[in-house]
């Protein structure tokens, strides 16, 4: 997540520092997937932890209780979105080795109630 | 023997002796002849410039299989698509990963910045994820059963070695985030 910045000498000028755009809103918010984290025997609970601390920026609580859940349980939403956004988040965890999957939230795409906070468990 | 991993002021420091350098290396250039893609030669500069690859199938080997999973469970057609969309970047991602792995055997003392840090994280996670594969371990059962093997004068076939350099593997890493969770703590 470095950030690069290069500037040649001849754009002092023309650097934007005033807006920054966002392409979420072009996503709509109301079609719910889910990130799916499968529980496996080799990923270290730790190193578990240690990704969706650094990747989604949970708190070390919200980490640890998402991490046991998937050694509890077996798997555990970890996070919402639009299906780009979860596809996203998948490939990423891909990259570090975690076993992720994306699925369409249950309960039809009308109902909305498990994205937000009270959603089931397991 | 090396030393675990521990986060101090100079960063996150380990140690590691010549031969444990020359395994690592080793494990880590198995995994990047893994993730290679077959033909890379003659393909069109167009797929290789926006990572889309239609010849993409899912792949055969169970340890392969492992590092580039389906991104669906039960939709074979939409797992297929979005792999050829995206799996020619992962390798990449995860080859770059273990390279930058690598080019930090070169010394006994091993000093690591965040982002050596992370990546030496993923190297050693699918260094693991393949040597797990190797060893059929499919549960915590399994797990714990190679995890007895800790004493290297039990080395006497090539399962007990396997089981050997993968708890050596799993006590680096565990080490190694243990060191990269304390260094978030204090960052903030």
């Amino acid at each position: 997540m470095t950030l690069s910045v290069a500037l040649g000498p001849d754009t002092q000028e023309s650097t934007q520092t005033g807006t920054v755009t966002s392409t979420d809103a072009l996503t709509a918010p109301d079609i719910p997937w889910n990130l799916v984290i499968w529980n496996d025997p080799v990923n270290l609970m730790s190193y578990v932890s240690y990704v969706f601390q650094s990747y989604f920026g949970y708190s070390e609580p919200k980490a640890n209780k998402l991490m046991m859940e998937v050694h509890k349980k077996g798997r555990s939403i970890v996070a919402h979105g639009s299906k780009e956004q979860v596809e996203q988040h998948a490939v990423a965890m891909h990259g570090f080795g975690l076993w992720a999957t994306v699925e369409k939230a249950t309960g039809g795409g009308k109902d909305g109630g498990s994205g937000k906070g009270k959603g089931k468990r397991g | 023997m090396a030393k675990a991993f521990k986060y101090g002021l100079k960063g996150i420091t380990g140690y590691l002796e010549p031969a444990e350098r020359e395994l690592l290396r080793s494990l880590i250039d198995d995994v990047i002849s893994m993730l290679e893609p077959a033909e890379s030669a003659s393909e069109d500069p167009l797929t290789a410039l926006i990572g889309l690859d239609m010849n993409v199938q899912e792949p055969s080997d169970r340890a392969l299989r492992r590092l580039l999973p389906n991104v669906t469970r039960n939709d074979d057609a939409a797992a297929l698509e979005f792999r050829q969309l995206t799996e020619r970047s992962l390798r990449e991602n995860k080859i770059g990963a273990l390279r930058a792995a690598a080019l930090g055997l070169d010394t006994n003392e091993v000093v690591l910045s965040p982002a050596d840090a992370r990546h030496w994280s993923q190297a050693l996670n699918d260094v693991r994820l393949v040597l797990a594969e190797r060893l059929d371990i499919r549960d915590d059962a399994d797990a714990e059963h190679v995890h007895t093997m800790q004493d290297w004068s039990q080395a006497e076939d090539v399962e007990s070695y396997l089981a050997l350099v993968y708890n050596f593997t799993t006590w680096l890493q565990e080490s190694l985030v243990q060191a990269m969770l304390q260094s978030m703590e204090q960052r903030g």
